[in-house]
């Protein structure tokens, strides 16, 4: 009996490998090959960023280092799952941090819980995610979140289109994804909050070329304002579809319309478009003034593909280090509490965080804190100006 | 009306470009039985290089226009190289062996390696392409198209002509048609099979890339662009039938326009399934496609 | 050796759940165990029937969404889904057999990746259904709580969770044996026969009346099933599906796995699963591909090395492979990040063991243990059933005959190809219980004559009255099953079954055995399998090649191809033996004993066409001949008066000089 126990302890020893105990390793898990990849691979880059300068700063818990375990998961469910008991199990990660898409987030995520290993998703949005392990049906949430959920921003497009703007006749672009057919669903609840009904409600697939009959549709339905759900190139060719058929009315829609594959390919099509930004790349603050500075050195580029998600990843980090430090230990659980009950304000680049978490609430994003971006000539502006002027440019959470 | 005319244009702009991808499908079966499975990132490959091309091009002070022109030969000479590389890496062999797994894996598996390789030097973004013609659309009649949606119709149709004339003018054209008549037969007349095999393929990528540059000014380009479009021209193949030019273009614009007009009249989300459900339909009355000739087994 | 094998394996599956403790690795040992079901599954498809699909992914999805859908809309849970699951799977795979598969070539390919795409747009779409998107969430079922026993059983990891794993692994695995069990009865059947008869000749197939289309029909369906069984595990296993888990990739994922196992066995797909399922591990870690690329060049160079030496002959071909895989370790030292370049690898993969290991690592490794010693490796199941001059022959129901007394009346048959006439309006009538010579030059239509009549061409006119029914519209299937056998002027084995395996295909039409029957070995199946393989013994030793029985066909010499042929057509029962050039290349003792075969059958009540060019042949044994000269009859009537008439020595002077 006791040989199967030494046995099976030999074998566990070999496979999980000794880990360094002077490292606290980070999982990060995104897609950085394929459709999304410009998400997920700023993402990761807004990470890297962060955990350098953490390192450099002399690391976490007085002088370990930060390792990230990347896995890439191809924005594709079944993987997710995959790299997660890897990372759970093999790699006996301390958090993992990342998600671009939803499906990814829902799929995943439940193992994190299961195993008391903390997740903070800081690009995927859909609604339900950081509400899949509520107490006190399950014993403590292990998901957080840094991004602007998709009721935030379906929100935030209504009131944008409906009140701020009187447009009457709204019509839904969504694509058929989880990203694109969530989001419609909070849409259409934002909508009918004021009394609207869509005019139409049409949807298109990832890769789709000819949008004319959805465009069309919208048209024909006497649409004054298209509300959209999708990403960038899908994006582009509703634009340019309706540059076609000399149709032009505002496009507002979800974050993604500051997708470089959008604003680039869409080109004059796309000016005019608006969407909720927790960041657009503009030195507002100094932090922001030196993330940007950072961002374009370490990798290169003057406009940053997915300046948001880099943002939202950097910051990620930061929240991740600090709760390590209060909690003084790598352990899962321990830092779980110190999320939920955060002592020091953390200075991030969308924000800054004082307290964003508790045990219910697991957004550090409200409401408040995105503000609509513009496409104009290429470039995401505030749409607003004045919503980034003075004490307006830092927005923080409200204290509950 | 008006509405039905707009969608009925748009789905011909589309049909087109199936069209010329199942013939590239069409050119390579009839001399060896095989087609390339991906077509689909011949095409894209060939819209990338093009986009750096024209790129390249404009960059010297040419206008749009003729750097577009000047480009055509450019892509078209990479068409006929990228494909007959992949006849000599994927399809030789599978051929020598008697293996149908080998070529349809061989020729996925080059796809696949395409597509990644694109995804690394150009990124996995799609890009715009630069138009040669103007971008706004014409009224023309009831129907608003775009300069460029006229020049895909035309461009494909020109190519097919071409490559037909091609084939039954010119003494190597004559090799390939003996080689799709009987394969055995013209390797005892003394034609090189191998290589009029080899120069199907490259004529089939040929056709792939300059749809690539066709389409690339109306929609994006990208090394993901191709994967939808080859799977939709074997569909166009299979109802016009790989044995002929004619039932392609139909079966091409069967597909474009059976399309736009499910998406519009019932629900955008079903636009792909009537494809499906017309080549299974085609293939359970008609398996040879609406225009193939049936052909007879040699035993 | 087989059975050893078995129960190591068996022993294996059983016991690496106490090994593996941590839930990750099990987890993967679930998913090879799944991935092995639609591998294996898949493999009755690629490997037997050579038919290529690229939607099995999506039958895997549609076997999982069975099961999501049974439980999110209706409440019902994991057995009953594991029937239903299979079932709605096979009738999609139905749905796409049966108008695929009536053409040859790369049709099933294209339709099946169309169809892989369709289904995931379906699923998408029909949220009312299938919860769209957003997917559909399940929990492995916790079948027994053995919570209650801890303290009977101390020494394992007893928590829920871990307890929940270990019985769905097992769940898993017996499924698994189950599949195994299951494939290798049918491919021991006829039906597996028939499976890979129908690879190495259709044409053959179809005349023996086992109908190539209905069992690739069946096939695909069986394969479609296995996908199904697999995805409901899949579910259960995953706990969450989403419409975006069963893309195309993931069929290409299949292929590659039978393809690398090896195909045609249970032990490759099974390996060909586990490297699949570890690859995206493997193409995580740029340390663990280079090492690993490091460990295939080293095989490759050892092998390369040891073929050089034991085959000289081969060293050619070797060294490309051999020079291949080193470049593989070259590159993958020069790779820096290896996961933007995984599918350029994974690509690489695939072109590699389509082209350098056609067999798989199961096929390689079978070669090298042949080349060390050949004993080891078993191709074929030997067969040694008994036979006797009794059992070779079954009573014919007696042959409905036309008015004037034929057994086959042909009027006006026109066979024409474009604007050549094969055959120009030919009457022909065979009188029951006769030697019919049919001669003529080459080129006269005497083939086209014999394809005619069973039916692999479609006459362009005229009609064919046989055994007092009308044939005009039937496949070859079917008029084999009418009893027209027939053998091909060059000859049509299937060559990778033995001479036994060969008749028994023949033999196909005694099974009356349903695919069911076969999957539980029930008592009727077994009955028949043993009757038919004495029937088999008996008709080899009646065509003198009982010695033989368990050799592979194609090592036979020239002249008992063409009495195996005779022996296959023989086992149909027929009422008309069509007999196609059956002594050319025969040497003159082997023609006499043919002689004597061939009155033999005729003397058992057969009637028989003959083509031959070896006039002593037709002269000695016919009883009527018909000469036929560029698609027209010229003569016919009894051997003396043919030979005397002018027109039929014009022809044959006039025409080629092969009459003898």
């Amino acid at each position: 009996m006791n040989k199967w126990i030494v046995g099976a302890a030999a074998m566990a020893a070999l496979w999980t490998g000794a880990a360094n105990a002077q490292d606290v390793k980070i999982g990060v898990s995104g897609p950085f090959t394929g459709g999304s990849a410009s998400m997920g691979v700023s993402m990761r880059d807004g990470v890297k960023l962060a955990v350098d300068e953490i390192n450099k700063a002399g690391g976490v818990l007085g002088g370990k280092k930060i390792v990230l375990i990347e896995r890439d998961d191809e924005a594709k469910n079944e993987l997710g799952v995959q790299i997660a008991q890897e990372l759970i199990n093999k790699e006996q990660v301390s958090a993992t941090v990342g998600f671009i898409n939803t499906g990814v987030s829902l799929a995943s995520q439940r193992f994190y819980q299961e195993a008391e290993i903390p997740v903070i998703n800081n690009v995927s949005t859909g609604t339900l995610i950081a509400k899949q392990f509520l107490p006190p049906d399950h014993k403590a949430n292990y998901i957080f979140r840094t991004s602007a959920n998709d009721a935030i921003q379906s929100g935030m497009i209504a009131q944008e289109a409906i009140t701020r703007q009187g447009f009457k006749k709204p019509a839904i672009l969504a694509d058929s994804t989880n990203y694109g057919q969530l989001g419609r669903e909070d849409l259409t609840k934002a909508l009918a909050a004021m009394d609207v009904k869509p005019v139409a409600v049409e949807k298109f697939n990832i890769g789709d070329t000819d949008m004319t009959a959805q465009v069309l549709k919208a048209k024909e339905a006497g649409a004054d304002v298209i509300l959209t759900y999708a990403i960038g190139p899908e994006l582009a060719q509703i634009a340019n579809a309706m540059a076609k058929l000399g149709w032009k009315v505002p496009m507002i829609g979800s974050w993604t319309l500051s997708m470089a594959t959008f604003i680039d390919t869409a080109g004059a099509n796309g000016d005019g478009a608006m969407m909720p930004q927790v960041f657009i790349q503009l030195p507002t603050t100094p932090k922001r003034k030196a993330f940007i500075e950072a961002y374009q050195a370490a990798y290169k580029v003057d406009r940053m593909p997915s300046p948001v998600s880099a943002a939202q990843g950097y910051d990620s980090i930061y929240l991740l280090a600090a709760a390590i430090n209060q909690a003084k230990s790598a352990e899962g659980k321990k830092i779980r509490e110190a999320l939920e009950n955060l002592q020091t304000k953390v200075e991030g680049i969308v924000t800054t965080y004082d307290k964003p978490f508790s045990a219910t609430d697991h957004e550090a994003i409200t409401a408040n804190i995105p503000v609509f971006g513009l496409v104009k000539g290429g470039r995401v502006v505030p749409a607003h100006p004045e919503d980034l002027e003075g004490d307006t440019a830092l927005r923080i959470k409200p204290k509950s | 009306m008006d509405i039905l005319a707009q969608l009925v244009v748009s789905g011909i702009t589309v049909g087109m470009i199936y069209a010329v991808i199942a013939f590239g499908y069409q050119l390579t079966f009839a001399t060896s039985e095989t087609l390339n499975f991906g077509q689909g990132e011949a095409l894209m490959v060939g819209a990338l290089v093009g986009l750096t091309t024209i790129n390249f091009l404009i960059g010297l002070n040419l206008g749009t226009l003729s750097a577009y022109l000047l480009m055509l030969p450019v892509i078209m000479a990479f068409g006929l190289l990228q494909g007959s590389i992949v006849e000599f890496l994927g399809v030789r062999k599978a051929i020598a062996i008697k293996s149908e797994a080998g070529w349809i894996m061989a020729t996925i598996a080059i796809g696949i390696i395409i597509k990644n390789l694109a995804e690394n030097i150009w990124g996995r973004d799609a890009l715009k392409f630069p138009s040669p013609l103007a971008e706004a659309s014409l009224q023309i009649g009831p129907v608003r198209i775009q300069p460029m949606e006229i020049a895909i119709v035309v461009g494909a149709l020109l190519l097919m002509l071409a490559v037909e004339l091609f084939n039954r003018r010119s003494i190597y054209g004559k090799a390939v048609v003996a080689t799709a008549n009987d394969r055995d037969a013209a390797g005892l007349m003394g034609i090189n099979t191998k290589s009029v095999i080899t120069f199907s393929y490259a004529l089939s990528s040929m056709a792939a890339a300059f749809a690539g540059v066709l389409v690339a000014p109306i929609t994006l380009t990208g090394a993901s662009m191709g994967a939808v479009l080859g799977l939709k021209a074997f569909a166009v193949a299979i109802i016009g039938g790989l044995s002929s030019g004619i039932g392609l273009i139909v079966g091409g614009l069967i597909l474009g326009i059976t399309e736009n007009l499910t998406g519009y009249y019932i629900s955008s989300g079903y636009k792909d399934v009537p494809g499906l459900v017309l080549l299974l339909l085609v293939l359970s009355l008609k398996p040879s496609g609406l225009f193939g000739k049936a052909t007879i087994k040699k035993v | 050796m087989k059975k050893l094998f078995a129960i190591l394996g068996l022993a294996l599956l059983v016991l690496l759940p106490f090994f593996i403790t941590s839930p990750y690795y099990l987890h993967l040992l679930i998913t090879i165990a799944i991935f092995s079901i639609v591998v294996l599954g898949l493999d009755i498809v690629f490997g037997y029937t050579g038919e290529v699909s690229i939607g099995h992914s999506a039958l895997f999805g549609i076997g999982a969404y069975t099961a999501g859908t049974l439980l999110f809309q209706f409440g019902i849970g994991f057995w009953p889904s594991l029937i239903a699951g299979p079932l709605v799977a096979a009738m999609f795979g139905a749905l796409l057999a049966l108008p695929a598969l009536q053409v040859t070539g790369p049709y099933l390919a294209m339709v099946t990746l169309a169809f892989g795409t369709i289904v995931q747009i379906l699923i998408n779409e029909m949220d009312w259904l299938t919860n769209g998107p957003l997917g559909i969430k399940l929990n492995t079922p916790n079948f027994f709580d053995w919570r209650d026993y801890s303290s009977f059983l101390p020494f394992f990891d007893m928590s829920a969770k871990r307890m929940k794993e270990m019985q769905y692994y097992y769940v898993v695995a017996f499924f698994l044996i189950a599949t195994i069990v299951v494939i290798n009865r049918i491919l021991a059947s006829h039906l597996g026969r028939a499976f890979e008869a129908l690879r190495d000749s259709p044409i053959a197939s179809d005349c023996m009346g086992v109908s190539v289309y209905k069992h690739k029909v069946i096939a695909f369906v069986t394969s479609a099933a296995f996908a199904g069984l697999a995805g409901v595990l899949f579910a259960y296993s995953e706990q969450y599906i989403a419409p975006n888990n069963f893309a195309f990739d993931l069929s290409i994922q299949f292929l590659l796995a039978v393809t690398m196992g090896g195909r045609k066995s249970r032990l490759g797909p099974i390996l060909g699963a586990a490297i699949v399922v570890f690859l995206p591990n493997l193409l995580a870690d740029i340390n663990l591909f280079r090492i690993i690329a490091a460990l295939i060049a080293a095989v490759a160079v050892v092998a390369g090395i040891f073929v050089a030496i034991k085959q000289p002959e081969n060293r050619r071909s070797i060294i490309v492979p051999v020079a291949l895989c080193l470049a593989f370790f070259v590159f993958s030292l020069f790779l820096q990040k290896i996961t933007d370049y995984k599918l350029t690898v994974f690509g690489l993969m695939i072109l590699f063991v389509v082209y350098y290991l056609p067999d798989g690592i199961v096929g390689f490794l079978k070669q090298i243990v042949t080349q060390i010693n050949p004993a080891l490796v078993k191709g074929h199941a030997v067969i040694d059933a008994k036979g006797d001059d009794a059992h070779a022959w079954t009573k014919v129901a007696p042959a409905t005959l036309t008015a004037d007394g034929s057994l086959l009346d042909g009027r006006g048959i026109l066979m024409q190809f474009g604007g050549l006439k094969a055959l120009d309006t030919v009457d022909l009538k065979i009188k029951p219980g006769t030697i019919h010579g049919l001669i003529g030059p080459n080129g006269s239509g005497k083939s086209t004559m014999m394809n005619v009549l069973t039916g692999i061409y479609v006459p362009t006119g005229g009609e064919v009255t046989f055994d007092g029914r009308a044939m005009a519209g039937l496949k070859s299937p079917e008029i084999a099953a009418r009893g027209i056998a027939r053998t091909f002027q060059n000859v049509q084995l299937f060559d990778e079954l033995t001479l036994i395996e060969n008749v028994l295909v023949g033999l196909h039409h005694t099974y009356h055995a349903t695919f069911f029957d076969v999957a539980a070995s029930l008592p009727r199946a077994r009955r028949e399998e043993q009757a038919a393989r004495i029937r088999a013994a008996s008709i080899l030793s009646f065509v003198g090649l009982d010695k033989l029985a368990n050799e592979e066909a194609r090592n036979l010499p020239y002249g008992k191809m063409r009495l195996l042929e005779i022996g296959r057509a023989l086992a149909l029962d027929p009422k008309l033996l069509l007999l196609d050039e059956p002594a050319a290349g025969l040497t003159a003792p082997d023609i006499k004993d043919l002689v004597g075969i061939i009155r033999k059958i005729r003397d058992h009540g057969i009637t028989v066409i003959l083509i031959e060019h070896h006039m002593d042949v037709v002269m000695s044994i016919c009883d009527t001949v018909t000469v036929l000269d560029f698609g027209h009859k010229i003569a016919e009537g009894k051997p003396a008066e043919v030979q005397a008439n002018p027109r039929v020595i014009e022809a044959y002077l006039g025409g080629s000089a092969v009459a003898a």
